[in-house]
């Protein structure tokens, strides 16, 4: 314990004493609560996490999952929807209070405190989609080829791989394919010793991976198994922990 | 080491040359054997580029010498200390002497192979923490730094790093700027 | 592209700021507000009312607008203080793991710091305590390089601030050694 601070110490190491002292501090932490709103238990230091998930903090897991993921993930296609309309109508309410001559001084600080969270949320929407975007244009091809990768994309996301495949797969004829002969203007190849031409997501990439709760065991690339306890964190391979992921089990951090 | 059909550090990594000794003779080849004879013969030796070496050993046209850089010399000096072996030298500068030992390694016997996996995990291993170190060293120093206390070991390592290690010095050093900038900015004006 | 180059393979230390500020913090207000409907709701879908001198729990990024604006004070969470870090740091230098802190525990402090550091008791004693613990742990990261192959490292109680640090190279030189470990079972 550092000698410098002691008086500091045995002040806040019995909290009977605390309401004799007199720092502001110490009134910010006395102070009453608020009983109009809801009854709001104390949450201890670590369980801030514990609360259920608003599914804005869900976006923003899955967010992070595909940020970090090297593979594209299934599409929260319903969170999104739900989120958007929130947008929109917190936008409506904000235009309408903005357009009325009467509104309070109070009633502005409102309106910009609900502009500032539109404008959060806008930003891990845009984020999430662009994520997706980049993956989708770069895994193109791959995507084309398997309708199982096409089942986690949206419609509007699969027509964009479609277009997309398309463009460059005629940008690469005109410019140099159609110049060769007919049977190396492929763009598919597997030939032996060589990548194959299809880029697909290295699930061999590391991820940080936190479980989110008990999970069961799964098989490491050395062979032996591990067993993640709720709040655990690993580096390992995206392949071991593809299916936690995909159920919701375990989070990319 | 990147595997993507289209990245150019693989294509590049794979003109890397292997000694081959030719088994068979190859009719109007000759100048992948570097002379002016037209054919290849029998018993020939050639530096051929990974790329082609892959084809020709495949087809059992020939054998090859597992390349000087994972000699017995190397490997030796490797056991005795990982961090006193310049990489950089053994592959030209900019060289990946990973991926070469990687593409070797994949063209190798069961045996061999393992061999060279070794080698080359115990080297990375060996290595790794000084290069990480050194990154986060640098990366404190700031812009004007340079100089300080830098040794001459920690100079000669730096430039013995091949081409993989740069690339993981580089990403140490800027995640480790980044850090600071953020740690030291206080950017209540931003909000 | 739709990505720009460096987000591809981590985030910022900002963005990860911007998911921290998700996290409901104490004020006392210093206005008064009704009470407001907004989209990150856990409490019947609004916050409020702002009653001073009245606590109220709201999200970070709201008490950091309110603060900068003279609106409330920020009550520091219990964590953020001299004497829980430096039962932390003590912890943390003498035991070979990582002791156990709050999952944005740097990210949180620092925003509370830069904008409120007047509502937190001995604020320059927290900064340093914070730097100690972040140094002692960096070390702890360190170690755990040395223990890096290609399979799995377990690093309980990492936080996410210092993992993104030690992402880029943790996941590039994990890559590194999958390429050069030969699998008998990959055979």
């Amino acid at each position: 314990m550092d000698i410098d601070d002691d008086d500091f110490f045995t002040n806040l190491d019995r909290p009977g004493r605390a309401a004799n002292n007199n720092t502001f501090q110490e009134r910010l932490r006395q102070a009453p609560r608020d009983d109009d709103g809801a009854e709001i238990p104390d949450a201890p230091p670590f369980m801030l996490e514990e609360e259920e998930e608003t599914p804005l903090q869900q976006l923003i897991r899955h967010w992070m999952n595909e940020r970090h993921s090297p593979d594209i993930l299934l599409n929260e296609g319903e969170l999104l929807a739900g989120l958007l309309d929130h947008i929109r109508s917190q936008s409506e309410t904000v235009q309408l209070l903005r357009t009325d001559p009467t509104s309070s001084e109070e009633e502005h600080f409102r309106i910009m405190l609900v502009q500032t969270e539109v404008e959060r949320v806008k930003f891990i929407v845009r984020s999430y989609l662009r994520t997706r975007l980049f993956k989708i244009e770069k895994f193109a091809r791959y995507i084309m080829t398997n309708p199982e990768v096409q089942q986690r994309l949206s419609e509007s996301e699969v027509e964009h791989a479609r277009r997309f495949a398309r463009l460059t797969d005629q940008h690469f004829y005109h410019s140099v394919l159609q110049s060769l002969p007919e049977t190396q203007q492929t763009l598919d190849d597997q030939p032996p010793f060589v990548p194959s031409m299809v880029t697909e997501p290295d699930k061999a990439r590391a991820v940080f991976v936190l479980a989110r709760q008990d999970c069961p065991p799964v098989r490491l690339p050395d062979g032996t198994a591990l067993d993640m306890r709720k709040g655990h964190i690993s580096l390992t391979p995206y392949s071991v922990v593809e299916q936690l992921i995909a159920r919701g089990e375990v989070e990319l951090v | 080491m990147d595997n993507d059909y289209f990245s150019i550090d693989a294509i590049l990594a794979e003109n890397q040359k292997i000694q081959c000794t030719f088994k068979v003779d190859i009719p109007d080849m000759g100048h992948l054997a570097g002379g002016s004879d037209r054919d290849i013969k029998s018993l020939t030796k050639a530096p051929i580029p990974i790329w082609l070496a892959y084809i020709i050993l495949f087809s059992d046209w020939a054998d090859f010498t597992i390349p000087s850089p994972f000699g017995t010399r190397v490997r030796n000096a490797l056991k005795a200390e990982p961090r006193s072996v310049k990489l950089s030298n053994l592959v030209g500068a900019g060289g990946l002497w990973y991926g070469f030992g990687k593409m070797v390694m994949d063209i190798l016997s069961e045996e061999q192979a393992n061999g060279i996996s070794e080698v080359l995990t115990k080297a990375f291993k060996g290595r790794l923490l000084e290069v990480i170190d050194q990154a986060q060293h640098f990366a404190a120093l700031g812009p004007a730094g340079g100089g300080g206390p830098s040794t001459d070991t920690a100079q000669s390592f730096r430039e013995g790093l091949d081409g993989t290690e740069r690339e993981l010095f580089a990403l140490a050093q800027e995640s480790a700027k980044r850090m600071k900038r953020w740690h030291e900015g206080n950017d209540k004006a931003r909000r | 592209m739709a990505l720009p180059q460096s987000l591809r393979t981590s985030v910022t230390p900002l963005e990860l700021e911007l998911i921290a500020s998700e996290h409901l913090v104490e004020i006392v207000p210093l206005i008064t507000m009704e009470k407001t409907a907004f989209i990150s709701v856990r409490i019947e879908g609004a916050y409020g009312p702002l009653r001073p001198p009245a606590k109220c729990r709201v999200p970070l990024w709201m008490a950091t607008n309110l603060k900068l604006k003279k609106k409330c004070h920020i009550v520091p969470p219990e964590w953020l203080s001299v004497d829980f870090l430096q039962e932390r740091l003590t912890r943390e230098t003498s035991r070979p793991e990582f002791s156990k802190l709050p999952f944005r525990f740097a990210e949180i402090a620092k925003v509370i710091l830069d904008v409120a550091s007047d509502d937190v008791q001995n604020a320059d004693k927290i900064k340093s305590l914070l730097k100690d613990l972040r140094e002692a742990r960096q070390a702890k990261s360190r170690d755990g390089l040395q223990k890096l192959d290609h399979s799995e490292l377990s690093l309980p109680n990492l936080c996410s601030m210092e993992i993104n640090e030690i992402r880029p190279f943790f996941i590039q030189a994990m890559g590194i050694l999958t390429q050069l470990v030969r699998e008998p079972s990959a055979e």
